[in-house]
């Protein structure tokens, strides 16, 4: 809502004049015509209004706010600027009626083709990073036959509780969690055909009371078979993101790993490369214990983003296995700000994709008359 | 952007159109999409071979409920009791039966 005041000569207009010379560098328009300014309210020489972004991840929100201050700061009449950064995820694709997950904005699958590369660390600390920035987020372990959330989010000992028919996530760091690993008992193998592979999996994204999130980020098991199909079947999947070491054996699955979401037309949002060197913690030399350049390969080849790089470090294996992840255990660390830096691309990223696919997909159903 | 429908809309009792997302219009007669089914049970996975033949689908087939799968294809449950069948968007638009697209 726009107030005009009435003592002076600043109107809201002015404002937004001046605030249509603030662009969004990804978008590449003014936050004005992108409809992110809201509540706009002005008192005497003082300006209060939101700037609502479409993702709280983005990589650009302290630039834009002191940007914004800036610009409405160079009016003569005003004295005083109060931003506010908000946001708002938008959904990459609207969810029809029966199909599951209708609570959830966006869905993200973290995948590699190839086991042992980091999977899960990888998807534990972005999911952790992105609530860090304030969205709401959940967690699926994909992996029915080895779940590893369980451990490496201290959650071994917790048993979700059913309501109605609903099962209700495990909750910890500000991540909602569901994995095989709470279902069964520690150090059971779940000893299954791809039936029922596929059976858990649905369950998982249509009995799990996942509630209001903006990002649900899918562990993906590797190889590109019934738990893969599965995903990408049953819900819009509003991209994927690739995780490799940076070696040609495990770019070779990775290839496949990303092809696969092609063909059933799944964006990749990037490529993350794991494992990618090892830094001595005496001179700092960094020995590329992988080879180099791998992930920065797959994404040329692949036509797609290297949203980072993830350095080999005890640390990281440390905090795993006392379940706190290194993003909560050492927020401040390098590796942190890392997964910080990669959370916010891969926010941008899928915002954009969001804006620019709007009306070209649409998950639809009828019955026949 | 790839290809997508945007809208499914059923036209009498024996034909369904689609609306594309690059704005291209489809009309399909249904039992003629019954017959290009390419899943497991009516082709052979291994060797090809058409295990679905004309005289096996009903005159009067209709499909019951039509619904998007994932991002790439659609699923169709037919009146017949069928329901394994996956039409990827490509696969579907390869089949539109417009006069445009036949003479293609």
């Amino acid at each position: 809502m726009l107030f005009r005041s009435k003592n002076t000569d600043l109107t809201p207009e002015k404002v937004l004049e001046k605030l249509r010379t603030v662009q969004d560098p990804d978008l590449h328009r003014d936050i004005v015509s992108l409809g992110f300014v809201k509540n706009l309210k002005i008192e005497g020489d003082h300006v209060r209004f939101d700037v609502e972004l479409t993702t709280p991840a983005c990589p650009v929100k302290e630039q834009l706010k002191a940007q914004c201050e800036a610009v409405v700061k160079s009016l003569p009449e005003v004295k005083q600027v109060e931003v506010t950064m908000t946001a708002h995820v938008r959904s990459s694709a609207q969810q029809a009626n029966r199909i599951a997950l209708p609570s959830v904005r966006n869905v993200i699958a973290v995948a590699s083709g190839k086991g042992g590369v980091g999977k899960s660390t990888v998807t534990i600390n972005l999911s952790m990073a992105l609530a860090a920035e304030g969205a709401r987020v959940g967690l699926l372990d994909a992996d029915i036959y080895g779940p590893s959330i369980p451990l490496m989010m201290g959650t071994l000992d917790a048993k979700p509780e059913s309501r109605e028919k609903r099962v209700i996530p495990i909750e910890k760091f500000g991540v909602k969690m569901m994995s095989m690993g709470y279902l069964i008992p520690p150090g059971e193998p779940v000893v299954w055909r791809g039936p029922m592979v596929h059976g858990a999996l649905t369950q998982f994204l249509s009995q799990v009371e996942w509630g209001e999130l903006d990002y649900l980020l899918i562990d993906m098991p590797p190889g590109t078979g019934d738990a893969q199909l599965t995903i990408s079947q049953s819900a819009p999947l509003s991209g994927a993101v690739i995780v490799t070491t940076p070696q040609e054996v495990s770019l070779i699955d990775a290839r496949k790993g990303l092809k696969m979401f092609q063909n059933v037309k799944v964006p990749i949002l990037g490529i993350v490369e794991n494992m990618s060197g090892f830094v001595c913690g005496h001179c700092q030399e960094v020995t590329s214990v992988f080879k180099k350049g791998g992930g920065e390969k797959l994404a040329q080849e692949g036509g797609v983003e290297l949203l980072g790089a993830i350095p080999l470090d005890p640390e990281i294996a440390d905090t795993s296995d006392s379940g706190t992840p290194i993003v909560a255990a050492q927020p401040q660390s390098s590796v942190s700000v890392r997964y910080q830096q990669i959370a916010r691309k891969l926010a941008a990223h899928l915002s954009v994709l969001t804006l620019k696919t709007e009306g070209q997909f649409k998950p639809l159903s009828m019955e026949w008359q | 952007m790839s290809l997508a429908p945007l809208e499914l809309k059923q036209v009498g009792p024996k034909h369904l159109g689609i609306v594309w997302n690059d704005g291209h219009q489809s009309l399909f007669n249904v039992r003629n999409l019954r017959l290009k089914c390419r899943c497991a049970v009516c082709v052979d996975e291994w060797t090809r071979e058409e295990l679905l033949k004309d005289e096996m689908v009903p005159s009067d087939i209709q499909p019951k409920r039509i619904e998007s799968v994932g991002r790439y294809a659609l699923k169709v449950e037919w009146s017949d009791g069928h329901d394994s069948g996956f039409y990827t968007f490509e696969h579907l638009r390869a089949l539109c039966e417009c006069p445009l697209c036949k003479t293609r």
